[in-house]
């Protein structure tokens, strides 16, 4: 038998057991022993018993009031040493565990590795969800505002945008709002060339009304906000601007208040900063201009113009069921006094602000912060399952130290301090994975999530990693602590220096194997769906060649130089660099969305039946743009140059032709188009234009030499690597305009990627969280098998002596490590069929119950079981039979 | 005897009985009895002090006390000096004899 472990403050913690004697009878006895001796001792001297005993007390003085201080200080001697006995036996299970780890430093390794991946990738995805869908909008009391949008029940539209005239009855008629603001932003669109002051630079602009800022609840930190009817024609417009800008660009100076720069060759004063951190309604705005600016360029002030975006807020009390309901009467009522214009959008969408800007993300969020949850479980599982082979191992110890007198409680004390001392170990290496991994995903998702520039790593998110650790910690060490509480101790001790395996300890682990497969099922379908989903929208067709082109997207200034020659020289220039097959433009690529829709009016149909008339898309291209895209023109014939400034001509794509003159030969009809009758000379194949989920909505193709627009992407195909085309193409736009700031330079692949960042990003982490888990579940069962064949040695040994042939001790380990494994799987694929319907809303092109991922899951989960399970059934086959039988 | 003992100042009182104890455990009794033999029966412990003077020296662990028989066979609380209080005794006589050394060169001083 080997020598027992030493158990330092042991023999104090034993003193500490024995329940001391009340103080009070302490102190009783010891003063009437003190005074029993004097007494004695003047009986000595001669005196009778009465006047021994009478001296004595005198000579004491007044023993009740020195019986009382005596107690009361022995009372504070308890205390004090109750306090230090709890704490001595803190530090010594924590230097016990630390020493019991340091002895077993591969179980520590595991364990701490597992623990901190699970908790560090759990912390990591949970301090994007706080700041993506959790913090509150940095706005002053953000539960009030809400977003509004125009709906078009008939249309299927729920989001539409307001014109500034049906805004101004909204606001008007109103009673539940305090304060309604406008804005307009698109993405790579609204912008203005800052120039005049260094360098030129494109500045992304929203073009805001009044009541925007007061809406909101912020205040610029300098000057201030822009005033209702402040901008006339024919004076400076003014602006604010971020704080980012004012720093970026001019250094923070305070005098930049009142002073005019130059935005698009037109005057504008600032008259504010706003604080570090508003970016509202993108962190990419820099400046905030006056709405006035853009009916100014042109645009008709007409009912069903639309293109303000609208935010509002509610007054205190009002709930969101009053305004919605509120609001679809006002839509009513301007639906019956402007029926042109208004007779479809009879209802108005309000959802909180909040909402309008997760939305989209939540769902993919929430999965990956389940999914990692998961992922934190199946750790705790494993660990759980290490720290009960140990503590099986150690039962031995235990049922001594029990012996020795260390009640249940201080042993499950010791076993959760070692849990707990694990638990945070791991917790530290997963709060360093955390704030490590939380920055990595920063930088891959920068453009696929809102908010992101409001994650960090805060208080909030040190609060969970510490409470998944300790959640962890007790989790994990609570069953075996449970189970060292009550150990059989006559069974173990007898068996002391035997070796034996508790039954109970077995089943126990079992289950915890059969829980790990089951939960890394559950993970890897997860996992499966999203890539089979992400396969399957990278397999849809495009409608348009991505290989080998290049955009370079650019906007032209709209003073001067907007004009229909600037892009048609520009075209020319770009067309005559070497190399270059091909070039076209268009105001909105695939993939990007549709552009602007409008209504289609059939020549005949009166412009006041425009509001009845379905809406389309149109799209601005120039004459080679569905070359140089690569998309196929089916019947007639593609814009030529001389639709440029002729009578307009349209074309339109296949969904168009199915949806309004299905089996109709369409070239040769007409669409009205402003005064104008425009022919239909050409039919393209259809483009996914929204994203590769959504199916190809109609559209019309107008020559953009029509329009003057000013955001171009000009799209080019040609010889050589794409990037140096691309900046042979850039030297051409500067030859006709070396003002001219270019947007951005990519590839169309790049596009097609962009588009499917988000669901690549999901399925990228889940399917990491998956193999973690499977590595997890295969470590599992690994660890449970070697564990059972070691301690079954003896057995086994048994069984060959006896003739058992090695294969069939093979077969018994196998099959009992793949029931565990079967049975895992199986209870997985129960609970991944229940779970996965949560991600219906981010899967395309597959069912979330899809057979194939299931059973590919299946598959693979058995035969990395199988595996682990190989290895220590080897190890069983061969062993001797003569030593373990000797050993015995 | 009694009418010419010298009073003990507080703190003196603490000297004497971890003195007392470095010799080997002591009950209460035998503490008081040890001082006054010890200081040639000059010294008398005021029995009412001893024993809160005792509890305290064991609640700030420079004693350590244990139940065991008297030389008369009885039950008694025997105090013993901890290596804490050993220590501490040695600072306090060593303060004490600088003290006592201070003091008898002021009052000898012709």
């Amino acid at each position: 038998m080997r020598t027992p472990m030493r158990y330092p403050g042991f023999k104090r913690l034993l003193k500490l057991a024995v329940r001391p004697r009340a103080v009070e009878q302490d102190v009783d006895e010891e003063l009437r022993f003190h005074l029993e001796m004097r007494a004695a001792a003047h009986e000595r001297e001669g005196l009778s018993p009465t006047e021994a005993r009478a001296a004595a007390e005198r000579e004491f003085g007044d023993v009740a009031s020195v019986r009382e201080e005596c107690v009361r200080i022995g009372h504070e001697r308890e205390r004090k040493m109750k306090r230090f006995l709890l704490w001595d036996a803190l530090v010594q299970d924590v230097r016990y565990a630390l020493r019991m780890l340091r002895h077993a430093p591969g179980f520590a390794l595991v364990a701490v590795l597992t623990l901190g991946l699970g908790i560090g990738a759990t912390t990591a995805i949970f301090s994007v969800v706080r700041g993506v869908l959790m913090r509150p909008l940095p706005f002053a009391e953000p539960e009030r505002l809400v977003r509004m949008w125009q709906a078009n029940p008939s249309q299927g539209v729920a989001r539409g945008e307001v014109s500034p005239l049906d805004f101004a009855d909204w606001k008007a008629r109103q009673r539940s709002f305090e304060d309604m603001g406008t804005w307009w932003y698109v993405e790579g669109m609204s912008g203005s060339n800052l120039s005049g002051d260094g360098e030129p630079q494109r500045l992304p602009a929203a073009y805001v009304n009044d009541g925007f800022f007061s809406t909101l609840g912020v205040a610029p930190v300098l000057g201030r906000a822009l005033l209702a009817g402040e901008h006339q024609p024919g004076h400076n417009a003014v602006a604010v601007i971020s704080h980012g800008l004012w720093q970026r660009r001019f250094g923070g100076d305070r005098t930049l208040l009142g002073r005019t720069l130059t935005l698009d060759g037109l005057p504008i004063t600032v008259v504010g900063v706003m604080p570090p951190g508003f970016s509202f309604p993108s962190e990419r705005v820099d400046v905030w201009l006056s709405d006035s600016l853009i009916e100014e360029s042109g645009i008709p002030r007409q009912r069903q113009v639309r293109w303000q975006s609208v935010v509002a807020r509610l007054k205190p009390g009002v709930s969101l069921e009053t305004a919605r309901t509120e609001m679809n009467g006002v839509a009513r009522q301007l639906a019956e006094e402007y029926p042109a214009t208004n007779v479809q959008t009879s209802a108005v969408t309000v959802v909180p602000l909040h909402e309008a800007v997760t939305g989209d993300v939540r769902a993919g969020l929430m999965v990956l912060l389940g999914a990692v949850g998961f992922l934190l479980l199946i750790a705790c599982v494993n660990v759980a399952n290490l720290m009960l082979t140990r503590a099986t191992a150690r039962e031995r110890e235990l049922a001594v130290r029990a012996a020795l007198g260390a009640g249940p409680v201080r042993l499950m004390g010791q076993l959760l301090t070692e849990s707990l001392v694990l638990a945070l170990l791991g917790g530290a290496f997963g709060l360093l994975l955390a704030v490590w991994g939380t920055e990595l995903l920063l930088a891959f998702s920068v453009k696929q999530l809102p908010r992101l520039h409001e994650v960090r790593v805060d208080g909030a998110v040190l609060g969970f990693a510490m409470g998944a650790t300790l959640f962890t910690g007790v989790l994990f060490g609570l069953l075996p602590a449970l189970r060292a509480g009550s150990p059989q101790l006559a069974p173990v001790l007898k068996a002391a220096g035997r070796g034996t395996a508790g039954g109970g300890g077995a089943r126990l682990r079992g289950a915890l194997v059969v829980t790990e497969v089951a939960l890394a099922v559950v993970l890897m379908a997860g996992a499966g769906l999203a890539v089979r989903s992400l396969m399957s929208l990278l397999s849809v067709e495009p409608g348009f060649r991505a290989e080998g082109a290049v955009v370079v997207s650019f906007s032209s200034s709209p003073a001067g130089r907007t004009s229909r020659q600037y892009l048609a020289e520009v075209l020319e220039r770009v067309r005559e660099v070497p190399g270059v097959q091909v070039a076209g433009t268009t105001r909105n690529l695939p993939l990007e969305g549709s552009g602007e829709p409008a209504p289609l009016v059939l020549p005949g149909q009166s412009q006041e039946s425009a509001a009845d008339a379905p809406r389309v898309n149109y799209l601005f291209v120039s004459n080679d743009y569905f070359r140089a895209m690569g998309i196929p023109l089916l019947r007639g014939r593609a814009f030529t140059t001389l639709d440029r400034e002729g009578p307009p001509a349209m074309m339109v794509n296949d969904a168009f032709v199915r949806r309004f003159f299905p089996g109709e030969d369409v070239v040769g009809k007409a669409i009205q188009w402003g005064d104008a009758t425009a022919p239909i000379v050409g039919v393209v194949g259809d483009v996914r234009q929204e994203s590769l989920s959504e199916p190809a909505p109609p559209l019309v193709y107008v020559h953009v030499l029509q329009q003057s627009r000013s955001s171009v992407n000009l799209v080019v195909r040609g010889e050589g690597a794409p990037l140096q085309l691309a900046a042979a193409v850039r030297q051409a736009i500067w030859s006709v305009n070396p003002n001219q700031t270019i947007t951005r330079i990519t590839t169309l692949e790049e596009v097609v990627g962009g588009s499917v960042a988000r669901p690549r990003l999901i399925a990228a982490l889940l399917g990491l969280f998956a193999v973690l888990a499977l590595v997890l579940g295969a470590v599992g069962i690994y660890g449970v098998l070697a564990y059972t064949v070691g301690q079954r040695q003896r057995e086994i040994g048994v069984r060959l002596a006896l003739g058992a042939r090695p294969a069939e001790v093979l077969g018994m380990v196998l099959r009992n490590g793949m029931r565990l494994a079967g049975l895992g799987v199986a209870l997985g694929v129960a609970g991944a069929l229940v779970l996965s319907r949560v991600m219906s809303s981010i899967l395309f092109g597959v069912a979330p119950h899809d057979p194939l991922t299931f059973g590919a899951v299946a598959v693979v989960l058995l035969g990395v079981a199988l595996v682990a399970c190989l290895v220590p059934a080897r190890r069983a086959m061969r062993v001797d039979p003569a030593v373990s039988l000797r050993a015995e | 005897m009694a009418g010419d003992s010298l009073e003990l100042m507080q703190g003196t009182l603490d000297v004497l009985i971890l003195k007392s104890l470095s010799w080997g455990p002591l009950h209460g009794y035998a503490v008081a009895e040890v001082v006054r033999e010890r200081s040639g029966e000059e010294l008398k412990v005021e029995e009412g002090a001893l024993y809160p003077a005792l509890h305290r020296l064991e609640k700030r662990g420079l004693l350590e006390a244990e139940w065991g028989l008297s030389e008369n066979n009885r039950r008694a609380k025997f105090y013993r000096l901890t290596s804490a209080g050993r220590a501490h005794l040695r600072a306090e006589t060593q303060a004490w004899q600088r003290y006592v050394a201070a003091v008898s060169r002021v009052l000898e001083a012709a």
